[in-house]
C-alpha cells in the first residue's frame, strides 16, 4: 500500500499541476474576477496539498494495511469481459438490441463457466425480451433496432 | 389549515376506488422503475406524464405522486441486493444494506428499508400537510451563502461515511467536485475540459456516473471473484423486521424523518443528500458507528426514512412556491401547469380542491407502500439465490441499458465503463466511493454559489459568517470534521491496540 499510496500521490500533484495550468486561459474567457477558471483552480490547489500529504504520510508509514489484493486471473477475466460488452455494444447496432443482448448474455454466462445450455439460453432470451417490453411497452423508450428491418 | 377541507379530502381519494387504483399503479410502477438501475424516478415521472393527459388533474397527479414515492424507495430493493442503487438517492442505503444481504439477510434489509421508508414518508407527508407554509417561509431566506454552506456541509459528511482514511475520502470527495467542472460552466457558459467533444459539453451525466461507481465496480469486482464467491441463500423468512429491532430504530428513523422532510423541503436539494445526511447523524450519534458500514439495520432504515421523507419536503416549496425541491417536482410542477394549475400562493387561494387530495394522496401511498413494499420484499429477495453467473451478466447488461437510456448514448456506456474500472481499483487501494457520488450531487451547488457569494460581497470570504444561517452550517460541518477524525484516530488505534494483543497472545 506504500507504494500505491505514494504513486497515486505523485499522480495527483501531476494532475492538479495539469488542471491549474488547462484552467488558466478560461479566466479570460469572463469578466468576474471569480470566472470559469476559479473553482477548477481552486480544486487543484487542494487536490495537490493532499497529493503532497499522502507521500509525506506514506514515507512515515502512515499507511492503512491492504485488506484484499487484486487476483490476477480474475483481473484478466474482468477485462475479458469488458472486452465482450464493447464487442456487444458495436453488436447491438447491427442486429438491434434484443439479438444482440441475448448473444451478448449467453456468450458471457458460458464465458463465466454457466453450465446447462438449456438454461443459459432461457436466460438470455427471457432477460432481454422482458426488458425491450419494459422499455418498448411501458416507458416507451427506443432501443437501437439494428440494420434490419425484422429486428427489434 | 382547514380540517374539513382535509377531512373531506381523504374521503375523496380513500372511498374512490379509481383514486386508489392511480396510487396503487403509481406505487407499484415507480417501484419497478426505481429498482432498475438507471432508471429514475425523475424519467418514470417525465414519461407517464402523457399518459395523465386524459386524466383528471386529481388522479394523474396521484399516479405521478405514487411513482415518485415508490421510485424512491424501490432504489432501495437493487442498492440492497446487487449494490447498485436504483436511484440516486438509495446510494447511502446500500452501505449497509449490501452487507446485509451478504450475510443472507436481504429480506430483513428490505423489509426495514420498506417500514422505514413508510415511516419516514408518512411523517414527511404529515408535515408537509399541517406545516408547508412556514417551512416553505424559511427556505425563502436561503441565498447564494446559506446555499454554499449548505454544500459545504454535506460535503462535511463526505468525512463520516469515508471509511478509515480521511485524507482519502477529501480526496475522493475533490475528484468527484473535479469531474463536475466539466461541461458548460453554470455562470458564464464557457465550456470546460471538453477536448473538443461535444458529448462532454453537458458535463458527467449523474446516472451513467452513478452505474459506473456502483453498479460496473461491483459486476467486476463479481467477475474477478465469481470462482471463488461463496454462494449465499437469502433467508426471506424473515421479511417483517421484529418489533424490538424497529424499536431498537424507531429514534433514528424519525431524527432521520425530520431531518429529510427539512432538507427536501429546501430548493435545489433533494431526497439523496436527505439520505446521505440522515445516514452520516445516524452513524455519527451511534454509540457504536464503526458497526456503521458492516451490515446493521438502522444503516438502512436511517437513509430510508430521510430520503422518504424528504419527498414529502419536496413538495412543499413546489406547491406553496412553484419552485421545485428536487428533479422530481421539478417534473411534477410541469405536470401541474399542464393541467392549468399554477403552483404558488396562488394554488392555495383558487384550487384547494386540488391542494388537500394531493395530500391526502401523498399519505395513503405510504399504506399503500408499505402494503406492496413488504408483500413483495420476499419476490425480490429470491433474485439473490439465483446463480452468480446467471444473475452478474445479466447485472452487466442492466448496467448497460441504464447508462444508456438517459440520453440513448453509446459515449455515456463508455464513460460509465471507464469510471466503473477506475472506481474498482480506487477501492483496492482504501479510496471510497461514496464522497464522489456525493460530490457530483453538491459540486454545481457549491461552484455556483460560492461565486455568486464572492461576487456579491466583492470577494469579502466574510459574508458566509455574517449571515446567521450560513454561519451555523460551516461551524457544524468543522464540528463534523473535527470530531470524524478522532473518531477514526480512536478507531484506528485500537486496532493497533488489538492486533499487538492478539500477536503477544499467539
Amino acid at each position: 500500500m506504500k507504494r500505491a499510496d505514494i504513486g497515486v500521490g505523485i499522480g495527483l500533484i501531476i494532475l492538479s499541476a495539469w488542471v491549474f495550468w488547462y484552467a488558466n486561459p478560461y479566466r479570460e474567457k469572463e469578466i468576474y474576477i471569480y470566472g470559469p477558471n476559479f473553482f477548477p483552480q481552486v480544486l487543484s490547489i487542494l487536490m495537490g496539498i493532499c497529493g503532497v500529504i499522502l507521500i509525506i504520510r506514506a514515507a512515515r508509514g502512515d499507511v492503512l494495511p491492504q485488506t484484499d489484493r487484486i487476483d490476477i486471473r480474475g483481473f484478466l477475466r474482468m477485462v475479458i469481459a469488458i472486452g465482450i460488452c464493447i464487442g456487444y455494444l458495436f453488436l447491438m447496432q447491427v442486429i438491434g438490441f434484443t439479438m444482440g443482448t441475448s448473444v451478448f448474455l449467453f456468450v458471457l454466462m458460458t464465458f463465466l463457466g454457466q453450465q446447462g445450455l438449456m438454461i443459459r439460453t432461457m436466460s438470455s432470451i427471457a432477460a432481454s425480451v422482458i426488458v425491450w417490453a419494459i422499455f418498448r411497452y411501458f416507458l416507451v423508450i427506443p432501443l437501437p433496432t439494428g440494420m434490419f428491418e425484422f429486428t427489434f | 389549515m382547514d380540517f374539513d377541507l382535509l377531512y373531506h379530502a381523504f374521503g375523496t381519494v380513500m372511498l374512490n376506488p379509481a383514486n386508489f387504483f392511480f396510487v396503487f399503479v403509481g406505487i407499484t410502477a415507480g417501484i419497478i422503475v426505481g429498482a432498475l438501475p438507471g432508471l429514475t424516478a425523475t424519467m418514470g415521472c417525465a414519461l407517464l406524464i402523457p399518459f395523465t393527459f386524459g386524466l383528471p388533474p386529481v388522479q394523474g397527479l396521484l399516479m405521478l405522486l405514487g411513482i415518485f414515492c415508490g421510485g424512491i424507495y424501490g432504489g432501495s430493493i437493487s442498492g440492497i441486493l446487487i449494490r447498485t442503487p436504483g436511484t440516486p438517492s438509495a446510494a447511502a442505503t446500500l452501505l449497509d444494506g449490501y452487507p446485509l444481504s451478504q450475510k443472507g439477510l436481504a429480506g430483513k434489509a428490505i423489509g426495514m428499508a420498506t417500514v422505514a421508508s413508510f415511516l419516514g414518508g408518512t411523517t414527511g407527508a404529515l408535515i408537509m400537510t399541517f406545516l408547508s407554509p412556514q417551512i416553505a417561509r424559511i427556505g425563502l431566506r436561503f441565498g447564494p451563502p446559506e446555499f454554499f454552506a449548505l454544500a459545504i456541509f454535506g460535503l462535511g459528511m463526505i468525512i463520516t461515511i469515508s471509511g478509515r482514511s480521511l485524507l482519502k475520502g477529501i480526496i475522493s470527495g475533490l475528484f468527484g467536485l473535479l469531474i463536475t467542472t466539466i461541461g458548460f460552466d453554470p455562470l458564464s457558459g464557457v465550456p470546460r475540459f471538453t477536448f473538443g467533444s461535444q458529448n462532454l459539453l453537458g458535463g458527467v451525466t449523474f446516472i451513467p456516473a452513478l452505474i459506473g461507481l456502483f453498479g460496473y465496480a461491483q459486476v467486476f469486482r463479481n467477475i474477478e471473484k465469481i470462482l471463488i464467491l461463496p454462494t449465499v441463500k437469502s433467508k426471506v423468512e424473515n421479511i417483517l423486521p421484529k418489533l424490538k429491532e424497529i424499536r431498537a430504530s424507531l429514534k433514528t428513523i424519525m431524527k432521520s424523518a425530520l431531518m429529510g422532510t427539512f432538507i427536501g423541503s429546501i430548493p435545489g436539494t433533494g431526497c439523496d443528500i436527505a439520505a446521505f445526511v440522515a445516514y452520516g447523524e445516524a452513524k455519527r450519534s451511534s454509540k457504536h458507528p464503526e458497526k456503521f458500514g458492516t451490515g446493521i439495520l438502522e444503516g438502512v432504515a436511517a437513509p430510508e426514512a430521510g430520503n422518504n421523507a424528504a419527498t414529502g419536503g419536496a413538495m412543499i416549496p413546489m406547491l406553496t412556491l412553484g419552485v421545485p425541491g428536487d428533479a422530481v417536482t421539478a417534473v411534477l410542477l410541469g405536470a401541474l401547469t399542464i393541467h392549468g394549475l399554477q403552483p404558488g400562493p396562488i394554488l392555495f387561494r383558487d384550487h384547494l380542491d386540488v391542494i388537500y387530495p394531493i395530500f391526502a394522496g401523498m399519505i395513503m401511498a405510504q399504506f399503500i407502500l408499505l402494503t406492496v413494499g413488504l408483500a413483495g420484499a420476499r419476490v425480490f429477495a429470491r433474485m439473490i439465490n439465483v446463480d452468480r453467473k446467471i444473475l452478474t451478466p445479466i447485472i452487466f447488461f442492466l448496467c448497460v441499458v441504464g447508462s444508456y437510456a438517459m440520453r440513448f448514448s453509446f459515449f455515456d456506456v463508455g464513460l460509465s465503463l471507464i469510471i466503473g474500472v477506475i472506481a474498482y481499483f480506487m477501492e483496492y487501494y482504501g479510496y471510497p466511493c461514496s464522497p464522489i457520488l456525493l460530490a457530483l450531487i453538491l459540486g454545481p451547488m457549491a461552484e455556483q454559489n460560492l461565486r455568486r457569494s464572492l461576487i456579491i460581497s466583492h470577494g469579502d470570504p466574510l459574508i458566509f459568517f455574517n449571515r446567521p444561517i450560513s454561519a451555523a452550517f460551516i461551524v457544524v460541518a468543522i464540528f463534523v470534521i473535527v470530531t470524524s477524525y478522532y473518531r477514526i484516530q480512536k478507531a484506528m488505534q485500537r486496532e493497533a491496540q488489538m492486533g499487538a494483543e492478539e500477536e503477544e497472545g499467539d
